[in-house]
């Protein structure tokens, strides 16, 4: 039996082997022999060893030892030689073989070859060990979390970065190193993914080893075992910090510039600014100082974080380099940099005892600097430890500082914008004026309030000309479509038009236009419009009074002619009794002379009308009647007002020399006041020459024509000629040369002369005196009365010097 | 013709006196020629044998009392009746003194006419030589 279970045995196709309860080998099979090569008798008590692994071989006894001791089998594992000498990896399984009292008998052994397995594991090893070199290398945070959110493992990286032992990690509250406003909703996540199951993707600050915080983009995903049950938590961290700190940038600038743009305060602004700054660079206190209006002095900017006392010692300082950093860096337009205060030596009897009296150790000043290069102030940062700024710190600084100087230099320039739109609108206020634009393309009408004041309508409400058309007054309206129509022209233009309100009223608003190109290249007017209604009231009042003068200046002029219109009544009055006479005498022969007195009798009816005509001219000239325009030849007029003065102008020793032109255009117009025109001027030509004795008192009338088909007329005297001083004047009512007058004359001429659409001018003479001429234009029929409402409305067409280019007819 | 007809002048710039006074004149049985200025008469003629000078005042270019002075400077002793429309009787005063037989304001009557010319033509009223 025992000799069948030995050949039994030694057939198995695995190496077995048995002991006694000692441990001493007493059996080893015939394929264990074979593979190790050893005998039976070689192998048998301790020769067995021979064929283990030397590295092995310590282990293995060990446990062997051990299994004996206990009575319990243990398993081992070991490299066992080849007959070849080559050592395989064998697993050692053992078992007690007991009697029926549970005495060990013996023990059993078998040798498995486990050899591929050890391969594979090593393998496996091998590529656990490389992966733990690579997630070591990552430049990222790997943490390892328990199922329940504990810190179980890292990575090297993020055990640098942390700086703190596994241990001591494992220890810690798990939200030990989040900032602490990033704590809450970090944790409110974390657990949420904890509890779900699901990744968990966030944002936070992490503390370094170093004291900051840095940005983290943490990605936490789950391991599951194959029943799907979360064994593990993998959570990579990767550091955003520069981009987190480019967002913050990006969205402080954003508020900042929105807060420009829609106007806030200068110290709203600053305050962002420096939050902004806090928000960006750690651990520091961020102050701006901005330079007063004189570049002399700091003034107050913002300083959210910092102490009252201080701020109120910063202020107010001289920008000179011995103020403190950031006088020194306005008034340098450079960055100064103090890194430690307590070693300072710039300002060390004065700033920097005082900074570091609040606590404060070091001090970045940066200047800001307009687009022109001009410092508009400073930015300062403080920390309460020595520090110096670091690369990143200085591209935040550089981009902060930039943005600041933008938004202070607009801040300040919309401030000053504001006070010229206030100032303009003061003045717009005050002098009635308000301003439009309109759009040739789209016919699109903008008015400011001012001008919805004018018209009466409440500001909003959609201008439009049917709009404007309900309060034109009916008579303006075809001069209103005129300046519509010159509108397409695309010139600029000024057009007087008046308003007839609902109440009656009547507005005169005179409106300048200015044609250009909006940003499309579209035909855009821009206009200002000022309501002129007290300025024509007070003209008419001035038409008024001036026509009132106009009839004192006549009849002064009546006393001076006394002379002339007697001189005028008797010379047809002394021919009438002459004729009458003679006609008598005539008939009184024998026989009567009948052929004679017929024509006496006609020379009497002659002159008889001659006198009616010269009481007709003399009442027409003084009195207030107005005569009709007519059709006239200028020369004849000359002619009658010489006449009608002449026996004035002799008294005065006058010589009256006529070089009137032939065949003169004829001019349309009020003839009785042309004579007053001409009468005044031969009366101031007289007069002019009153204290001439040396030379002939000579006035030539002059008519000519004019350019086109106007006509001219001149009186040039031979008189002491102009001051001056007085030429400038000289058609303004009381300006007067002479000692008795009034100085009304040539006031009320040049009224006469601009209402027939002419122009009155006085130039002096190459010899002696003055030549004062006007000229009168040619006019169509239609214009007659225009020109003739003109002499009671003097219009603004007439008046010289305008640069712009009248459009419509004057009204 | 006969020769006692005394020969009186006109000179007016004034056409309906130059048509109507010499008319008068010759009823009244004097030769009568008309000048239309002062400088017209002196270029003329009549200028010697002129009796009695009706003469305007006023008058484009040489007035009245001008051709009374230059008269005067040529030692022509010609009388002369003033007539004028000016109403300003200030005028009469330092035209008599200059030596005028009369001085006229128009109108005037026919009877003050040929009184004035009458009285002009007598041997006395013939000025200082």
């Amino acid at each position: 039996m025992e000799q069948d279970l030995s050949r039994v045995v030694d057939a198995l196709p695995g190496l077995v082997w048995t002991a006694l309860p000692d441990g001493d080998i007493d059996f080893l099979n015939q394929r264990w022999c074979e593979y190790t090569g050893l005998t039976q008798s070689e192998a048998r008590g301790f020769g067995w060893r021979a064929a283990i692994h030397p590295d092995d071989l310590s282990g293995l006894l060990e446990t062997w030892s051990a299994s004996l001791a206990s009575g319990a089998p243990r398993e081992a594992e070991a490299r066992l030689r080849r007959f070849d000498g080559v050592y395989r990896w064998f697993h050692f399984g053992t078992a007690p073989l007991a009697d029926a009292q549970g005495r060990t008998l013996k023990w059993v052994g078998i040798n498995t070859d486990i050899e591929a397995r050890k391969q594979a594991e090593a393998k496996l090893r091998a590529s656990e060990q490389r992966s733990r070199s690579i997630i070591d290398g990552l430049p990222a945070n790997l943490m390892l979390m328990t199922p329940e959110g504990m810190f179980a493992d890292g990575n090297r990286q993020m055990m640098d970065y942390f700086g703190t032992p596994f241990e001591e990690l494992r220890t810690l509250p798990v939200d030990a190193k989040i900032h602490p406003d990033d704590r809450p909703e970090l944790m409110r996540r974390w657990a949420h993914s904890l509890a779900s199951g699901e990744d968990c993707d966030t944002e936070a600050r992490f503390l370094k080893a170093n004291g900051e915080y840095h940005w983290f983009r943490t990605l936490g995903v789950p391991l599951r075992d194959d029943d799907g049950r979360i064994v593990m938590w993998h959570l990579l961290q990767t550091n955003i910090d520069d981009r987190k700190r480019a967002e913050v940038l990006i969205a402080g600038e954003k508020l900042v510039l929105e807060m420009v743009a829609t106007g806030r305060s200068m110290a709203v602004i600053l305050d962002a600014l420096c939050g902004l700054v806090e928000g960006t660079i750690s651990a520091g206190y961020c102050s701006i100082v901005l330079v007063d209006a004189r570049g002399a002095r700091l003034k107050h900017g913002a300083a959210p974080s910092l102490p009252e006392s201080f701020i109120t010692s910063v202020i107010g300082r001289p920008v000179t380099v011995h103020s403190g950093p950031c006088a020194m860096a306005v008034h340098d337009g450079r960055q100064v940099i103090a890194p430690d205060l307590s070693t300072e030596t710039r300002w060390a009897d004065d700033w920097a005892p005082m900074a570091m009296a609040h606590g404060l150790r070091s001090c970045w000043s940066i200047p800001l600097l307009s687009s022109a290069g001009k410092a508009l102030g400073a930015i300062a940062i403080y920390y309460d430890q020595p520090k110096r700024p670091t690369p990143e710190d200085q591209a935040v600084i550089d981009q902060i500082t930039h943005i600041a100087s933008i938004a202070i230099e607009r801040a300040q320039n919309d401030a000053a914008l504001k006070r010229s739109e206030v100032f303009l609108a003061e003045t717009r206020r005050l002098s009635s004026t308000g301003g439009l634009s309109k759009r040739m393309a789209t016919g699109e009408i903008t008015w400011s309030d001012e001008v919805y004041r004018m018209f009466g309508f409440e500001p909003g409400v959609p201008v439009t000309l049917e709009l404007i058309l309900t309060r034109v007054h009916p008579d303006d309206v075809f001069t209103f479509q005129d300046m519509l129509d010159a509108q397409q022209l695309g010139n600029d233009y000024i057009h007087e038009y008046r308003l007839l309100m609902p109440d009656g009223a009547i507005k005169h608003l005179y409106v300048v236009a200015s044609a250009g190109r909006d940003q499309d290249g579209e035909l855009e007017y821009i206009a200002a419009v000022q309501d002129v209604t007290p300025r024509r009231q007070s003209e008419e009042a001035l038409t008024k009074a001036r026509s009132e003068l106009a009839r004192v200046a006549r009849v002064s002029s009546l006393g001076a002619l006394t002379a002339s219109i007697a001189h005028e009544v008797n010379q047809p009055l002394a021919g009438i009794i002459n004729n009458a006479g003679a006609c008598m005498m005539m008939l009184d022969e024998d026989p009567p002379d009948v052929r004679g007195a017929r024509e006496t009798a006609r020379r009497t009816i002659r002159d008889a009308n001659r006198a009616a005509d010269v009481i007709t001219r003399l009442r027409a000239l003084f009195t207030n009647t107005q005569a009709p325009l007519e059709a006239m030849d200028l020369n004849r007029v000359a002619r009658e007002v010489i006449a009608l003065a002449m026996s004035e102008l002799q008294r005065n020793h006058v010589v009256v020399r006529t070089e009137l032109a032939e065949s003169l255009p004829t001019i349309i117009g009020d003839r009785v006041q042309l004579q007053q025109v001409i009468l005044n001027l031969l009366l101031n030509a007289s007069d002019a020459m009153s204290a001439v004795s040396e030379r002939t008192r000579l006035v030539v009338v002059r008519t000519e024509r004019d350019a086109g088909e106007g006509v001219r007329l001149s009186v040039q005297d031979a008189g002491a000629g102009l001051d001056p001083e007085i030429a400038d004047r000289l058609f303004e009512a009381f300006t007067t040369t002479k000692s008795g007058g009034m100085g009304i004359g040539l006031s009320v001429s040049r009224s006469i002369i601009t209402g027939h659409g002419g122009r009155i001018w006085a130039t002096p003479n190459a010899g002696p005196g003055v030549t004062v001429s006007f000229s009168i234009p040619p006019r169509a029929d239609g214009m007659a009365e225009a020109g003739r409402q003109g002499v009671t409305a003097t219009p603004a067409a007439s008046d010289p010097g305008r640069g712009m280019s009248e459009s419509v007819s004057p009204r | 013709m006969t020769v006692a007809k005394s020969l009186v002048c006109v000179v007016d710039d004034d056409e309906s006196v130059r048509e109507s006074l010499p008319d008068m004149l010759r009823k009244f049985g004097f030769a009568a020629e008309v000048f239309p200025s002062a400088e017209d008469f002196l270029a003329s003629e009549q200028l010697g044998q002129t009796q009695c000078l009706v003469l305007d005042v006023a008058m484009p270019g040489m007035s009245g009392p001008d051709l009374q002075a230059e008269l005067h400077q040529r030692r022509l002793a010609i009388p002369i009746v003033f007539i004028t429309a000016n109403g300003d009787a200030s005028v009469r005063p330092s035209l008599m003194r200059g030596g005028a037989v009369e001085c006229l304001f128009k109108p005037f009557s026919l009877t003050a006419f040929r009184d004035a010319v009458h009285a002009a033509l007598q041997p006395t009223s013939r000025g200082p030589s």
